[in-house]
């Protein structure tokens, strides 16, 4: 039944964090009218306005930033109705940090309860699944081949091959993991997915399955997210009940089960071969590689593995209606990038957007500068194992190519703007004392060298000049690159040769 | 050995399931608040692992832990993007607030601090986590708050 006044409050963890729960829990004691409504929406990724409460009246929906104003005087639900339009109620949906993205994956946030199926349905929602399930499977790999999508986790391969790899694959049992363990600093886009628009990720998944042929799909969640497993488990629920999962989806003879697994504080396994060990039970250590997951991955079995973004892409994807996505960008870069705005920024938040957008246009038209006041002097793009740019670098383009070629990575889409009280040999040295802390300690060089690199860093710090020191940290990285089985430890010196090389006599004074 | 029933009853659901370890680990710890000596055995003996081998596991994550600690645990976020938000001054204020180093729990085992990597709540750091609750730009006086308003502690 529709009232005729809706509060929009956020149940997300960022908007949560700065007191959208606070304010649910104070308005909803106000409410003794039947014609009044709180819907819990999600966030809508402009996280510097939360917690940005709405009020819908008449088909109109305007909102307010309600960060840090106590609300323990109001009495009525009125009061809160006057002091709300005190505030100058606006349309978020106007503003120039949303108007200016282009929302495709993140296209549902903020609109509705996430949880609300109906709502999911009425925006397109199962619609691809139909679309796929009519089509059949290798026709749903080649739309996805043909779309240009590759992975959002931090590889970037594309995701058709891998699908058909699988698909290729001669055995009657097959898994699909859903890579959620979203453990690099300044990256949320996967937690939004999951808390803002979960059923995206469970059509996307049941899609992956019903193409290369699995029945069963994990969700590899870190513990560190306990909101959107809340989310999940009752989503999972609400599909099953909607014969969305389980056996003979929408009388297809297809069927297909999410089982959530919850990790347990490794970054490590985020890294998809040590994901599997850990879904196995086991220490989180990496697995060499061949064979590929594709081939013999969970159990042993061929495995398809994706991050949440690139699964919660899909659906849109076989949207028969509409190409929009594989229209932008172009080469590796193609579709949208969910670029997660964070650190010293004064418009933090996520930002789906082109690939081939500047880190200017980012951080100056959508971040508006640093929250300090400060001129920008680094910039980390992709995670613990990005690069650092530096603020003369601000005209570099955002793509996976050009982001390569300076030697990194776009990673996960993470950026982290830092002031100028930054001090890079500190966060040359955090590289390697994130190793130190996070390696598996399968790979001698990521877990003896990752100690020996933040005793040379230590050095360096009283001594720029040591040129001893420096060909040392110089032979060091060029081993670990060279000889870890995986990233971790191979990527782990990204961000100390960018900061050597864009951040002259910082750490090291030549 | 006799397993407790209510062992028993926390590991049923995992016994038969594929890979049922992790999951069984994060029941018992979520019922008993660590896991003991005796669990370690029982364990072994129904997911089929030698002692050494849970162990091996347990010690790999940071979650798991083989002795008691706080009823409330506070997570202080150290990543990159909490770091350019100054969470390393924080960390000291709080550590010297609660006369705690990291990893220590307080004498009442009420409260023990920790660091964690990355909450996925970088837009808005420094970012605190208190049992299963994100704060966000936090500070001291945020945290002191929070334990007073869910009555984890009220004494200053």
């Amino acid at each position: 039944m529709n009232k005729a006044i809706k509060i929009f409050i956020p149940n997300e963890t960022s908007a949560n964090s700065v007191g959208a729960q606070y304010i649910y829990e104070v308005i909803s004691k106000l409410i003794n009218k039947n014609n009044i409504e709180i819907i819990r929406n999600s966030s809508w990724g402009a996280f510097w306005l939360e917690p940005y409460i709405e009020i819908e009246k008449e088909g109109i929906r305007r909102g307010v930033s309600y960060r840090d104003i106590d609300l323990s005087d109001l009495t009525t639900i009125e009061d809160f109705f006057i002091d709300f339009n005190k505030r100058e109620p606006f349309d978020i949906q106007s503003i120039d940090f949303i108007k200016k993205q282009k929302r495709l994956v993140f296209s549902r946030i903020g609109h509705h309860d996430p949880l609300d199926i109906e709502c999911y349905k009425n925006t397109k929602g199962y619609k691809p699944l139909l679309n796929s399930l009519k089509i059949g499977p290798q026709e749903t790999i080649n739309t996805i081949k043909e779309s240009g999508l590759t992975g959002r986790g931090g590889a970037a391969f594309p995701t058709g091959i891998k699908m058909q790899t699988v698909f290729d694959q001669d055995s009657s049992i097959k898994y699909l993991a859903c890579n959620a363990d979203e453990g690099d600093g300044g990256t949320f886009s996967d937690r939004l997915v999951m808390e803002s628009d979960p059923f995206s990720l469970i059509e996307g998944m049941t899609i992956a399955a019903y193409a290369v042929g699995a029945s069963i799909g994990y969700i590899y969640l870190r513990s560190e997210y306990p909101l959107a497993k809340t989310f999940l488990l009752q989503a999972i629920e609400i599909a099953v009940e909607n014969n969305f999962l389980g056996k003979n989806i929408l009388n297809s003879g297809f069927d297909f089960n999410i089982d959530l697994r919850i990790g347990a504080g490794s970054y490590v396994c985020g890294e998809e071969t040590a994901m599997m060990e850990s879904i196995e039970g086991r220490r989180g250590l990496v697995r060499s590689k061949p064979p590929l997951p594709a081939i013999s991955g969970l159990f042993k079995k061929p495995t398809l593995i994706n991050n949440v973004v690139t699964l919660a892409t899909i659906p849109m994807l076989l949207d028969s209606d509409e190409d929009e996505f594989s229209k932008i960008g172009s080469n590796k870069s193609v579709g949208t990038m969910p670029f997660q705005l964070s650190g010293n920024i004064k418009h933090s938040g996520l930002i789906e957007t082109r690939f081939d957008i500047s880190l200017e246009e980012l951080v100056r038209d959508f971040g508006s500068g640093t929250k300090s006041g400060n001129p920008i002097h680094a910039i980390q793009i992709g995670g613990p194992l990005g690069i650092y740019l530096s603020s003369s670098m601000l005209n570099t383009s955002l793509t996976i190519e050009a982001l390569q070629e300076l030697k990194g990575s776009i990673g996960h889409g993470g950026i982290i703007v830092f002031d100028n009280t930054v001090d890079m040999a500190e966060q040359a040295k955090f590289a390697m004392e994130f190793c130190v802390k996070e390696s598996c300690g399968k790979c001698t060089p990521c877990r003896i060298g990752s100690v020996r690199g933040v005793e040379i860093i230590n050095r360096l710090q009283k001594n720029k000049a040591n040129a001893d020191d420096a060909n040392l940290l110089n032979d060091l990285c060029e081993t670990m690159e060279a000889t870890s089985l995986c990233a971790m430890g191979g990527m782990t010196p990204n961000p100390i040769r960018s900061i050597i090389e864009f951040f002259p006599n910082e750490l090291i004074q030549k | 050995m006799i397993m407790s029933t209510n062992l028993k009853k926390i590991l049923s659901p995992f016994v038969d399931i594929k890979g049922g370890l992790m999951p069984a680990l994060h029941a018992v710890q979520d019922h008993l608040g660590f896991i003991s000596k005796d669990n370690i055995s029982e364990l072994a003996i129904v997911f089929n692992y030698s002692q050494a081998e849970i162990i091996d596991v347990i010690t790999f994550y940071d979650d798991f832990r083989l002795e008691p600690i706080g009823k409330n645990i506070i997570k202080l976020c150290q990543a990159e993007a909490c770091q350019s938000q100054n969470c390393k001054q924080l960390l000291s204020d709080v550590t010297s607030h609660f006369n705690l180093n990291l990893d220590e729990t307080s004498s009442d085992l009420n409260i023990t601090l920790k660091e964690v990597f990355c909450l996925g709540n970088c837009a808005l750091g420094p970012s605190v986590m208190i049992n299963d609750e994100v704060i966000g730009e936090a500070t001291t006086k945020k945290i002191i708050g929070h334990l007073k308003k869910h009555k984890i502690q009220n004494n200053e």
